[in-house]
């Protein structure tokens, strides 16, 4: 190489890194925003969760870890926990099984009016958190729309007090998210399916295969990438439930139904104020969220 | 057309500042309250009043959403250093004091020195007292009243007059009987909420908190003959409980229980049924029995006038001043129903004059109740002791024991004061 060479490549960049260069220029600002307003926030928050003190006037905690330390004897937290796994274990599988078999009945060629149905369906999950948890409050009233048909059904012979019971309280919450998210995930599913090709159906339709196996052994293999990000979705909202919480039951009875956020929103704001706690136990949640999801996609990506 | 954008950007950040009320010195007064027909509504006739007299101050009255938002709003101004962001005078929960007095004290303007409290209810100032230093002027009273539907008690052969200065013992009697001949409760109350034996709890001056501050639940006597009271109700049926708050409105308005029983305010809603005019009657509340210090007086919510530190204080104590007027009290009473906490109030015409409603003059029983609440000891855990409180009170009335449970409540409480 000349020395003449040798300084023009020192001037000019190839082209190459010049649409490399373009393309970090481009990517800088989103960068940037994601760092200072999503990053930097996370970062701080698990900073924050080491310290103790009033508001105002935070510092490390001795031993660093004692607000960690702290969670495990905390008997209303490990409820919210209690109670946000078992929503998790209960609803999420019902609402991706019914998502899985709306979206697939939808999918039919032969099927009239399905705009309707689709629409109906997705709608839920367009209504405002708070609104629809204060319609449900309603219907599950103990004098209620609910109570008024299981009577006349004669399925019960006295009235259900749905929010005054633990149990009860519970059903409720998880029906509730079951009518709002399952139209939300067939959704995804149905744009999944229309990326299959009809003719799998067809000869899989001739080689004597019925509705079942179409769904266990085409369907449900295609979509195997989407039903992993819904799972995932779902598990991380489940994790974060706040308003049905809060605006339907309101944690109760006696702590029955309160979830984890709900729990760290009183920590923070209702009673007296505890932020390095409150940060914690938000880190605890992140982290119960990043395990989640990497079981998940270790079992559900064979690739 | 990038002109035009950034113009717009440049006008909609130029509208969203100017509509930003701040708090800085700058000789116009900013209030943030909530609840149109009640706070703000007061709050307006102030205004007026003070502007008659001093045309060239201006004052805004915010209407929040809620206290909660408030309270959310102070808390993140306080966190971040900046305090020119809040109203210079706001209202806040007679609850809330003690909570954000001692967590944020750099937003409170210390009032002993520069506001006159003589006249004013002693249960009700002591919310707002810490350390012997005033942080808030008292505005509405939630001086504890129970009403009754006087035509049912005289089916059962009973009239208002048996309801006053009366104890547990003989309203849980008369409770029994009424429902025995009509069918109906005596009241109706939330469930999952501790209102109710805080209430009873506060009115013989006890506290859930000691003087020194420590956590008073499960060696506290007058706390057990609080629930015991409220279990005792709940289990003879003199008192339903239902689940929502619409639904507790509901039970009086749709006739299903013959009285109630909490703060003063609740009279706003019963006297809004109007068909059921002139058919109740107010009395004060039952008094524990075998207990010290018991009383027929008590209060529960409430709230008082905070005025922010790095504000116009003096033209805003200037202002506040209306809170020693009992005209001020007298104009805002038929509109809002709001009622004082400012003794001399109740020589005001509308004050003195029957309720239509009620048949007598109510307004000015309830300040003179107001003058017999006990002061108690508050403290910043208010809110973490009702709700551990609330839910030892429904563990118990699913059968728990009461001494474990209030145990539990205890250790909460006091897990959450050691962090």
């Amino acid at each position: 190489m000349t020395n003449q060479e040798k300084g023009q490549s020192k001037r000019h960049l190839t082209l190459q890194q010049k649409q490399n260069l373009t393309g970090w220029i481009f990517l800088l600002p989103a960068s940037l925003l994601i760092i200072w307003m999503s990053f930097y926030p996370m970062v701080r928050a698990f900073v924050v969760s080491l310290m103790r003190g009033k508001p105002t006037a935070l510092e490390f905690s001795d031993p660093l870890w004692r607000n960690y330390q702290r969670m495990t004897m905390d008997t209303v937290f490990i409820q919210s926990l209690k109670n946000t796994f078992t929503y998790l274990i209960i609803q999420v599988p019902i609402m991706l099984v019914l998502a899985l078999i709306f979206a697939s009945l939808l999918n039919r060629k032969d099927i009239r009016f399905k705009g309707i149905f689709r629409t109906c369906i997705f709608l839920p999950c367009a209504t405002a958190l708070v609104s629809y948890s204060i319609i449900f409050r309603t219907l599950f009233a103990y004098d209620g729309f609910v109570n008024a048909i299981l009577l006349n059904l004669r399925l019960i012979s006295e009235p259900i007090n749905w929010m005054n019971d633990p149990t009860g309280a519970k059903t409720v919450i998880i029906i509730a998210l079951i009518w709002r998210w399952t139209g939300y995930n067939m959704v995804f599913y149905l744009s999944a399916m229309q990326s299959i090709d009809y003719s799998i159906y067809e000869a899989a339709r001739i080689d004597g295969a019925g509705p079942l196996t179409q769904l266990t052994k085409i369907t449900m293999p295609l979509l195997k990438p989407v039903i992993l990000v819904t799972a995932i979705m779902s598990t991380n909202g489940t994790l974060q439930l706040y308003d049905e919480s809060v605006n339907l039951t309101n944690g109760g009875p006696a702590n029955a139904s309160i979830t984890m956020s709900h729990y760290i929103y009183n920590t923070t704001f209702v009673t007296s104020p505890n932020f390095g706690y409150a940060a914690e136990m938000s880190f605890v949640i992140l982290m119960f969220v990043a395990i989640l999801s990497a079981i998940q996609m270790k079992v559900g990506d064979k690739r | 057309m990038k002109k035009f954008l950034s113009m717009l950007l440049i006008l909609a950040l130029a509208i969203s500042m100017s509509s930003m009320a701040f708090a800085a010195e700058d000789g116009k007064l900013t209030i943030w309250c909530w609840d149109v027909n009640f706070n703000v509504a007061a709050m307006e006739v102030a205004k007026k009043m003070y502007q008659e007299e001093h045309p060239d101050v201006e004052i805004e009255v915010v209407n929040s959403t809620g206290s909660g938002d408030i309270e959310t709003s102070v808390v993140q101004a306080a966190t971040a250093g900046d305090l020119s962001t809040l109203a210079d005078i706001i209202l806040y929960q007679d609850n809330s004091y003690q909570k954000l007095v001692a967590n944020y004290p750099e937003v409170f303007t210390d009032l002993t020195d520069l506001y006159d409290f003589t006249d004013f209810a002693e249960g009700k100032s002591s919310f707002s007292i810490v350390d012997g230093h005033h942080y808030g002027i008292p505005f509405d009273a939630g001086t504890a009243v129970a009403a009754y539907r006087t035509d049912v008690l005289e089916q059962a052969g009973y009239t208002i007059d048996d309801m006053n200065d009366i104890t547990w013992d003989r309203a849980i009697e008369i409770g029994k009987d009424v429902k025995e001949k009509t069918g109906l409760p005596l009241f109706s109350a939330q469930a999952g909420s501790s209102d109710w034996t805080v209430i009873i709890l506060k009115s013989c001056g006890a506290s859930m908190f000691n003087e020194d501050g420590s956590v008073n639940l499960k060696d506290n006597d007058q706390l057990k003959a609080a629930l015991d009271v409220y279990l005792t109700l709940v289990r003879e049926g003199v008192l339903v409980e239902v689940n929502s708050w619409d639904e507790y409105i509901g039970t009086m308005s749709n006739e299903s229980v013959v009285g109630t029983f909490n703060g003063c305010w609740i009279l706003a809603s019963v006297m809004s049924l109007t068909d059921q005019a002139g058919k109740w009657g107010m009395a004060n509340i039952p008094s524990l029995v075998g207990v010290d210090g018991a009383t027929n007086y008590s209060s529960n919510g409430g709230s008082s006038w905070a005025i922010t530190q790095g504000t116009d204080i003096d033209l805003a104590v200037d202002f506040m001043q209306a809170y020693r007027n009992v005209d001020f009290y007298n104009e805002i009473l038929p509109t809002t129903s709001a009622i004082a906490s400012y003794n001399p109030a109740k020589e005001g015409s509308n004050y003195t004059d029957v309720n239509e409603f009620m048949g007598t003059p109510v307004f000015a029983d309830i300040i003179e109740y107001g003058e017999h609440v006990p002061p108690v000891v508050s403290s910043p855990y208010y809110y973490d002791a009702r709700d551990a409180l609330a839910t030892a009170q429904t563990n118990i009335l699913n059968g728990a024991d009461i001494q474990a449970e209030l145990e539990n409540a205890q250790n909460t409480v006091e897990f959450a004061m050691d962090f």
